[in-house]
């Protein structure tokens, strides 16, 4: 099926905003849309044609509860307000016990002694934190957000080694969602802090950090 | 922030759009704002098709999980935040209906044997002339609102019935041959054609529902 000749993204365009594109083929269109603009503006087209009769539709208040349902399914706060500080603190205690399992975990080798150092990045906007851990030989590196951070599909969380003196290191890429095991040779020596940016998917193609940078943390010795 | 003489809706618009921008940055804030701004009429859209209830509400919050974990391919895909919204909240709602279990298909072998056609082009439909929107049914509509409805009353009667229930009933093309006992390839042709003269007829008197 060439999508791509004539007439046919619109037809295909109009039926899956209609509703009556289905099963298999409204999967496979589902499949094509990230890839390709020209269906998307099909699509966007024939929403925007169709709306007027999807909001005739009477408005329905829905009750507070599916307020607090939605904070649930995304992982936020929880409904009642007092206990958000003390289940936050238990968020972020189980982080940090994981993180510093992870680091302690691969630096149970001959060498290395002491606990791991944690690093708290703050958000430069909003109050989502990471947290990572860094062994007493600053070669494992662990990052963990304590929420998930919210990424659109096309861009990377990029995570950098700010240095004394000289432009940030790269430290490659980190997930927004779990535990990043850094993969590193070393932190350079004078690295005083960690920074995570926003870079384009596959991470900043200069080298340098290109997006807003989202995360800051000092490594206080 | 926005001109006073900004048309009401499209002031609306605007703000969405900027509440949309910023939960593509984890703002919840703003998301709070585009919920209370939007979710009675995105919960109203989602009744229209499965009902008032729990089961709406539930398929609600589907949505709003949805709109924030896909606000960053919104500003992507460009067009109206309300239209694009409003997709969504469909969509979920058509999901749940053609979901196993949740409303029978009709069977196939239930429908007249030359109904098979995959795209309806062996339906002696498909070859009678499309009167389309003449001359005479022309009208003057003062917002896209009047102009689908009133583009909806140019069709001819078994393209109208069709889209109506696939629109507003959320029912497949097999549901829709059940609901009229017409043949499956020929409520395939109406609903084809009905949706090229809809969208002829929005051009004409001028609300082509491009994406801008």
């Amino acid at each position: 099926m060439n999508v791509f000749l004539g007439e046919l993204p619109d037809r295909l365009a109009a039926e899956y905003v209609l509703g009556t594109l289905s099963g298999g083929a409204r999967r496979r269109f589902d499949a094509l849309l990230p890839a390709h603009p020209a269906l998307r503006e099909a699509v966007a087209g024939w929403e925007k044609r169709l709306l007027p009769m999807a909001l005739k539709a009477e408005p329905v208040q829905p009750p507070a509860h599916v307020w607090s349902a939605i904070e649930g399914k995304l992982g936020w706060t929880p409904p009642a307000k007092a206990s958000s500080l003390r289940l936050r603190f238990w968020q972020a205690f189980a982080t940090l016990a994981t993180v510093a399992a992870v680091v302690l975990g691969t630096s149970l080798r001959p060498g290395p002694t002491g606990a791991p150092m944690i690093v708290v990045l703050h958000a430069t906007q909003g109050s989502e934190t990471l947290v990572a851990g860094l062994s007493p030989d600053r070669r494992q590196l662990s990052i963990q957000p304590l929420q998930k951070v919210a990424l659109t599909p096309d861009r990377s969380l990029e995570l950098w080694a700010l240095k004394k003196d000289g432009p940030p290191a790269s430290l490659g890429l980190i997930a927004a969602d779990k535990l990043t095991a850094v993969n590193q040779r070393a932190l350079p020596k004078d690295t005083k802090g960690l920074a995570v940016s926003l870079e384009p998917l596959g991470g900043s193609p200069t080298g340098a950090p290109t997006g807003p940078v989202l995360f800051v943390g000092e490594l206080t010795l | 922030m926005t001109a006073p003489a900004l048309k009401s809706a499209d002031e609306l618009e605007t703000r969405l759009a900027d509440w949309l921008a910023r939960c593509a940055l984890g703002d919840r804030q703003a998301f709070r704002q585009l919920y209370e701004a939007t979710s009675a009429r995105l919960l109203g859209v989602i009744a229209q098709l499965v009902g008032r209830g729990a089961l709406a509400e539930d398929l609600l919050q589907d949505v709003y999980v949805r709109i924030w974990k896909a606000a960053g391919q919104y500003r992507a895909g460009a067009g109206s935040p309300m239209a694009w919204m409003a997709a969504t909240a469909r969509y979920r709602a058509i999901d749940h209906l053609r979901s196993r279990g949740a409303r029978p298909e009709v069977a196939i072998a239930d429908l007249p044997a030359h109904a098979g056609s995959e795209d309806g082009d062996d339906d002696p439909t498909h070859r009678m002339p499309d009167p389309g929107p003449g001359p005479a049914r022309r009208f003057e509509a003062r917002s896209e609102a009047e102009a689908v409805q009133g583009c909806l009353g140019t069709l001819q009667g078994s393209q109208q019935q069709s889209l109506s229930l696939a629109y507003y009933q959320g029912l497949s093309h097999g549901e829709i041959a059940a609901h009229l006992g017409a043949p499956l390839g020929s409520v395939k042709t109406w609903v084809r054609r009905g949706l090229i003269a809809l969208k002829a007829c929005l051009e004409s008197c001028g609300w082509s529902g491009a994406a801008s």
